[in-house]
């Protein structure tokens, strides 16, 4: 009796939380399905009285969001493909192959995951202005050609592998780059895994570094596009403002629902560890 | 490989396999330095020399007036700490920590018991919480200015249902920390829960089970037994979201740009405005590392709590 008041009394709090969670996201959704004279009323409705698709067109129209869409799909690629390929190199030497200045080295890479980037953003505004890359693709990808994290990440799945392993591959001449293609990084997937939805999701949410190098719409990302439509429109369509914000959300929240079981035990395994 | 050996005869083969096993050896000794290169170089250039790179910069006059960096010794950092807006920034980047941080750790910590507890429901809950974890920045900022709206805003709208007079959530500058704070809760518990949900699962269940047999009530038995053995994961949990809650930047320059009159004017933003829209970089480095300075020496200071 006692514990079953008590599981109601939990379930009815876990409750409360979820309401106010739920909320900003079911508000999101609604505005965004709305008719422009349902959006400023007395009495906010809580349905629409019709889905108004026409918003998400207006919306997409309203701004180049073509091309921040392209632009972000590009700069994400990029920068998950060069710290895949940095640091699952890194990660193989650090893990598996013993030479001076191994410690060391593994030392700078762990030193380097408590440097924020709000650390580094001005120092790294002048470099990019030297170089000449500021306001280009240059500027939105090569600041993160390496990770400390993946870096590490990896480096820890990679010592799990057993020598033997090792030592069997190289009778049948599968050594160095060739066992790292063929045994350790599939062995490692759901690491790998993890830490490729880890950094999908930061970068393409992206807003402080893109904000600072970028000046013009023809390289601009999708969160910048979408600041900048929301400092342009503010005050009057919120219907398509809320469009525009699903449709740059959408992409993750569809990506995070389908691997979510797989991304959230991979992610408290990333927490844990870092 | 037996035929080539018969073809060559044995002393072109030992000779050829010796120099191929020499050159494969050199090569084997210069590999792993081949392979942590790219990253090494990388993390080098965009992190480290960034770090010395800004302590030198904040010595330096960069501005409009003075393109080219010029020695100015502590003039930036004597400004800095005569900037009676500086000070004011400070207070609101302490309010905003010390709000944030102990909500979204016990939030977290509260609804991962909660959902440790094979509640039905358990894991549509689990995916509710987290999602804004993984919703843009940019998209919550959004909704959110719609939501806190003063005149058509969702949340007066709750308020009047309670009979409660309307709120300049975002305009009045005695709301408008509060409100960013609360946004700033929203977006992150579900990450702590998530990590507290992983500890959890990874307790000594032979203890927890002993004390239940033994008589231990639920609350004693958390206080008593899992929140000491949680201690490793709420120091980490703690340092995440002091260094996440000094990065607070993206709400405020979407939702506030720092106002009304500067009431959510936090420290990441204070040194966006002078790099970037003063140009004045050698005084936004200064600004950037005493901020620093203040993060590692509250980090430290609660590792060292936290160990002690």
């Amino acid at each position: 009796m006692m514990r079953a008041s008590r599981r109601a009394a939990i379930y009815v709090a876990v409750l409360a939380v979820a309401a106010v969670v739920a909320m900003p996201m079911y508000w999101l959704v609604v505005s965004a399905f709305k008719p422009s004279d349902e959006i400023f009323t007395a009495t906010p409705r809580w349905l629409p009285s019709h889905l108004e698709w026409q918003n998400f067109v207006l919306a997409w129209q309203g701004a180049a969001f073509g091309r921040y869409f392209i632009n972000s799909v590009l700069v994400v690629a990029a920068i998950l493909l060069l710290q895949l390929t940095t640091s699952s190199l890194a990660a193989f030497a650090l893990a598996r192959r013993r030479f001076a200045g191994r410690g060391f080295i593994l030392l700078a890479v762990i030193g380097a995951l408590i440097i924020p980037i709000q650390v580094t953003f001005l120092a790294n505004f002048i470099t990019l202005q030297h170089f000449g890359w500021l306001d280009s693709y240059w500027a939105l990808i090569a600041p993160f050609a390496a990770s400390a994290f993946g870096t590490f990440l990896l480096r820890q799945s990679f010592l799990a592998v057993p020598e033997a392993l090792e030592d069997a591959a190289r009778l049948d001449r599968c050594t160095g780059l060739a066992f790292l293609w063929h045994f350790l990084l599939p062995l490692s997937r759901p690491t790998v895994l993890a830490f490729t939805l880890v950094a999908l999701v930061a970068h393409w949410n992206d807003y402080f570094w893109p904000l600072i190098v970028t000046n013009r719409d023809a390289i601009r990302t999708l969160p910048i596009g979408l600041a900048m439509f929301v400092s342009q429109e503010v005050t009057t369509d919120w219907n398509l403002l809320m469009a525009a914000t699903l449709f740059v959300a959408a992409p993750m929240l569809v990506i995070f629902f389908f691997t979510q079981r797989y991304f959230i035990r991979s992610h408290m395994h990333a927490g844990l560890k870092r | 490989m037996q035929r080539s050996s018969a073809v060559m005869g044995p002393a072109t083969e030992t000779a050829a396999s010796l120099r191929a096993s020499r050159l494969s050896r050199n090569f084997r000794g210069v590999a792993p330095y081949l392979y942590v290169l790219p990253a090494l170089a990388a993390l080098c250039l965009w992190n480290y020399y960034p770090l010395l790179f800004l302590v030198d910069l904040s010595f330096h006059k960069l501005d409009a007036s003075s393109p080219v960096p010029t020695w100015d010794g502590l003039a930036n950092y004597r400004e800095l700490f005569a900037d009676p807006l500086f000070w004011r920034v400070l207070r609101n980047t302490a309010i905003y920590t010390f709000l944030t941080v102990p909500l979204s750790i016990g939030l977290g910590l509260a609804l991962a018991v909660a959902l440790n507890q094979r509640l039905f429901g358990a894991r549509l809950f689990r995916t509710l919480f987290y999602t804004p974890v993984v919703l843009p920045t940019v998209a919550a900022a959004t909704v959110a200015l719609w939501i806190f709206n003063s005149n058509y805003g969702l949340a007066n709208y709750l308020l009047e249902l309670l009979g409660r007079p309307p709120v300049g959530w975002l305009t009045d500058s005695s709301y408008a920390l509060w409100t960013i704070v609360a946004i700033g809760v929203w977006k992150t518990f579900g990450y702590f829960m998530l990590v507290y949900l992983a500890a959890l699962q990874a307790l000594p269940q032979a203890v927890l089970e002993a004390a239940r047999l033994d008589g231990a009530r639920p609350w004693d038995r958390f206080w008593s037994i899992t929140w000491p053995l949680l201690r490793p994961t709420t120091w980490f949990a703690t340092v995440i979201a002091l260094i996440l809650s000094f990065q607070a930047f993206d709400f405020i320059n979407i939702m506030t740009q720092g106002g009304p009159s500067n009431a959510t004017n936090l420290l990441v933003f204070y040194i966006y405005q002078h790099g970037f829209q003063y140009f004045r970089l050698g005084y936004a480095a200064a600004s950037a590392v005493v901020m620093f300075g203040l993060v590692y020496a509250i980090s430290a200071f609660v590792s060292f709590w936290f160990n002690r």
